[in-house]
């Protein structure tokens, strides 16, 4: 069907474009990129491995950096806000506690089932809801969580209700459950590592080159033959699937979830946003670096607040947030990215 | 009678009583240059989205190769071989020029490698080979039609379909613009539907015109023939539109 | 059939809660599309104002009403000139920057009371007429009159009124209205600050019936969105037969389902709104893209 051969002479292959002339990264780079972040990444944990409070909150930083980054396909690269992000952690989270508390099943079976419910429930209620515009789209996801969260104080005998699911201490790898902070702390690693890694491939495939067109304009995409709400699924199902995950290790940490602890949209739903927010929405980097920068500070916050002024944690977080989407729209990355072209073009001429 | 790539019979339009569209019929061939014109108002930009699949026909029937493709979404037509452009562009903001005229080429090309290749080509073909680095956002008006015409061509379309590609750029533009048209029809042997307003575009580029008129067919012919009959002079003319025929 | 008639009551009685807490939102949301998540906290700071202007100045919350309203006003006209004037057209950047403006004054008021619930008086809210065999709660009863008072006043407002239709016009298109001498940013300013004060109002008048915490706006606010969208966007009758709906729809359900599950109702009636018809019940079809394309 496709006879034009916009190259010239017919039956030629087009030149091959060298990376310098394409302005994108080639598969090397974006390889040793990734290391190099991840070996940042990686950092805090071999410095400081010993300490305890310390080991607790990095290992909150990966995992929240995960969370993030999995947001950030579809919130990021999808430009579809979701906040209802809370539900598929839900997900995660009751599978693996009711699996592992009552049925004596390891995590690590139950993982991946687990995330795939997390997927089917996610493509689910988006089929209806990704037509909805703007600020819609949004609420609808919020409205989503409300429901879970109700659901999950309903159904008692399932979930527990408002009591929550404990999980028993016995230590093992199949348990998926540690003696040492440092086994924790490596886990979440991995699983950051992990989601980052697929979010980097994401970024260099076609599912991902369509969510961005899709982002940045819908007819566009259309145009460009691109299935605009399947596209839309795909990436909502993989990050539901990664969300899921996180909700998994997280169930796995604290071995105790109630419904607060998952769908509070303050905590968990809207977290997931801020922090991707903050280091840079779209960005390869920016949701662990947001992760970064928020999960330490918010823990300094509550530990040196709770007492006198409760909740001012939040608060100073809310001013945050209000700051963020008044000031810096893409994120510390962002900022950087800017930045760098004003200098280059400040260098180079054009 | 070699088959129509594209045609519509008697397509038409309504929106609550209004007839936007009526009774247009129109055989464009393999090959082939037309343009579509009237005065403001006159359904033409309605005729588009009903070629394009943005809009259902409330009658009649629209085909590509002879397939009915009434219910065919616009993704769907883009596959088949359309590509377009839109009047008020329509570029991905955030994206490189290349990255734009990747994701079209990613229709035909999965790996991002080829893509990329393909991508680069295409914009070289357009004149935007220079441009492939900056964002999409910083380029100018006129080139930034161009990259929307490069997004269309790297589906490899059989037939393109512009509206007012030329609107908004100055004389040295346009005659840009249209050279490259021109070559993409001769040497790559495109087929084009386009809607224009600027007639002196009309002239240079089209083989034949149609003329639409509050939403009718009222004329159709060489670019000549039409651009000096008085019946679309008079159509014009309450538009307050004026040329001379030169 | 008596229990029938008394949860109907309780349930129409509940809608003019609901009515009047979204008559605010309704206003910045429904018809000027500001998506506002902090409306439940102006309510709470309503509440909060009632409780202290009765405990501190000994004022019925029928009199503090006339200070604390537009003090909540003024709040409001503050956001909306900082926050959310820089923010338009920017929904998503609108929610996200209000609901940090949600956790920031839901934390304040947490640090400020320490978290102890507070009420006014029992002896005010429990007073009942008693109409036939059903027993109907004063202040509820009174309620339900100054939301439908107030949602007449504001619907002559904005039908009747140049101001009223300016308010209209700039949500329908912003260019058309400046072109036409609006100041819309004043306008907006204006909108803001009414919608806010009529939280406030709600707050106020509903001090003698509910437990005051700093949460207790965030019981408010999705129930409030969803009483905007089924009504119809910028319907103000609208609004006003969707907080009947949902509250008579909430009082049917937790008496025949489970109390437990009335929340997740909203939400719910809210999500098949969405879906089916985003218009709403009296708004026009289409209602809900006006204002959230692109515009200048």
């Amino acid at each position: 069907m496709n006879k034009t051969d916009l190259a010239g002479a017919p039956g030629a292959r087009p030149p091959v474009v060298r990376p310098e002339d394409s302005g994108l990264q080639s598969a090397g780079t974006a390889l040793w990129r990734y290391l190099g972040l991840m070996a940042l990444a990686a950092l805090p944990l071999l410095l400081l491995a010993k300490d305890p409070y310390w080991l607790n909150i990095i290992a909150f930083t990966y995992l929240m950096g995960g969370l993030a980054s999995a947001w950030n396909i579809i919130g990021g690269f999808g430009g579809q806000f979701s906040l209802g992000h809370g539900v598929f952690f839900g997900i995660g989270a009751y599978v693996t506690a009711i699996a592992t508390a009552r049925y004596g099943l390891s995590p690590w079976l139950v993982m991946v089932p687990a995330a795939l419910l997390a997927s089917l429930v996610a493509m689910l209620i988006s089929w209806p809801t990704f037509r909805l515009k703007g600020p819609f789209f949004a609420i609808a996801t919020m409205a989503f969580n409300e429901v879970a969260f109700v659901l999950a104080n309903h159904f008692d005998s399932f979930t527990g209700g408002p009591r929550g699911i404990m999980i028993p201490f016995k230590a093992g790898f199949a348990n998926m459950i540690f003696r040492e902070r440092w086994q924790y702390a490596v886990l979440m690693f991995v699983f950051v590592a992990l989601v980052v890694g697929i979010t980097v491939c994401l970024r260099r495939s076609r599912l991902g080159y369509y969510l961005l067109a899709v982002r940045e304009d819908e007819d566009a995409a259309r145009a460009s033959g691109i299935n605009v709400l399947s596209v839309k699924l795909q990436g909502m199902a993989l990050s539901a699937f990664l969300t899921a995950i996180g909700g998994t290790l997280f169930t796995m940490y604290l071995r105790f979830i109630d419904p607060p602890s998952l769908f509070t949209l303050q905590d968990v739903g809207v977290k997931f946003a801020l922090l991707s927010l903050i280091g840079g929405v779209g960005t390869i980097a920016g949701p662990l670096l947001g992760a970064a920068l928020i999960v330490p500070f918010e823990n300094f916050l509550r530990a040196e607040l709770a007492d006198a002024l409760p909740g001012m944690n939040l608060a100073i977080l809310g001013l945050l947030m209000v700051l963020a989407a008044l000031f810096m729209k893409r994120g510390v990355v962002g900022a950087v990215e800017d930045l760098v072209r004003k200098i280059r073009s400040r260098r180079g001429g054009r | 009678m070699a088959q129509a790539l594209l045609q519509t019979r008697g397509a038409s339009k309504h929106f609550m009583g209004l007839k936007a569209v009526d009774d247009v019929s129109l055989a464009v061939h393999k090959g082939e240059v037309v343009s579509i014109i009237g005065p403001n108002g006159a359904g033409k930009t309605t005729y588009f989205n009903l070629l394009t699949g943005q809009l259902e026909p409330t009658l009649g029937e629209v085909s590509l190769r002879g397939q009915n493709i009434n219910r065919l979404a616009p993704q769907q037509r883009a596959r088949l071989g359309m590509g377009r452009t839109f009047q008020i562009v329509k570029p991905l903001i955030a994206l490189s020029a290349l990255e734009n005229v990747m994701v079209g080429a990613f229709l035909q090309h999965r790996r991002m490698a080829d893509a990329r290749d393909r991508a680069m080509a295409v914009l070289q073909r357009v004149g935007l080979g220079a441009h492939a680095k900056r964002r999409a956002g910083d380029l100018t008006l006129s080139e930034r039609r161009r990259l929307e015409v490069a997004r269309a061509l790297a589906l490899g379309p059989e037939i393109v379909l512009l509206d007012e590609v030329m609107a908004g750029l100055n004389q040295s533009e346009t005659g840009r613009c249209i050279d490259l048209l021109r070559s993409l029809h001769q040497e790559d042997g495109l087929t084009f539907l386009i809607i224009e307003h600027n007639l002196k575009v009309v002239r240079a580029f089209s083989e034949r015109v149609i003329v639409l008129d509050r939403g009718r067919l009222i004329a159709e012919g060489s670019a000549d023939e039409i651009l000096s009959s008085p019946e679309v002079v008079k159509a014009y003319l309450g538009e307050g539109h004026q040329w001379t025929p030169s | 059939m008596d229990q029938l008639l008394n949860v109907l009551v309780i349930g129409l009685l509940l809608g003019g809660v609901y009515g009047l807490v979204s008559v605010g939102l309704n206003l910045i949301f429904g018809t000027v599309r500001i998506v506002n998540f902090a409306q439940g906290e102006l309510v709470m700071f309503g509440m909060y104002g009632g409780y202290y202007a009765y405990n501190i100045l000994g004022l019925s919350p029928y009199l503090s009403v006339f200070l604390v309203a537009p003090a909540v006003g003024l709040l409001g006209v503050l956001i909306q000139r900082l926050v959310i004037q820089p923010l338009h057209n920017e929904s998503n950047m609108q929610i996200f920057a209000t609901f940090g403006l949600l956790m920031m004054f839901q934390n304040i008021m947490l640090a400020v009371t320490r978290g102890e619930a507070r009420s006014v008086g029992g002896d005010f809210g429990a007073q009942v007429i008693e109409l036939g065999d059903i027993k109907v709660g004063t202040v509820r009863l009174l309620t339900f009159v100054i939301t439908t008072a107030i949602t007449i006043a504001l619907h002559f407002w904005l039908t009747r009124t140049m101001v009223g239709k300016s308010v209209r016009a700039v949500t329908q298109d912003k260019r058309a209205a400046r072109a036409m001498g609006i100041n819309v940013e004043k306008t907006f300013l204006m909108t803001f600050g009414i919608g806010s004060a009529l939280a406030g109002l709600a707050g106020v008048m509903l001090t003698p019936i509910y437990s005051i915490t700093p949460g207790v706006g965030g019981n408010f606010i999705l129930a409030a969105f969803a009483v905007v969208v089924l009504g119809g966007l910028g319907s103000v009758w609208g609004a006003y037969l969707g907080g009947l709906i949902v509250g008579v729809v909430e009082a049917f359900a937790g008496y025949y389902i489970d109390p437990a599950l009335r929340h997740a109702i909203w939400f719910l009636i809210f999500l098949a709104v969405l879906i089916i018809r985003p218009a709403g019940l009296l708004g026009q079809v289409g209602a809900e893209e006006v204002g959230f394309r692109e515009q200048n």
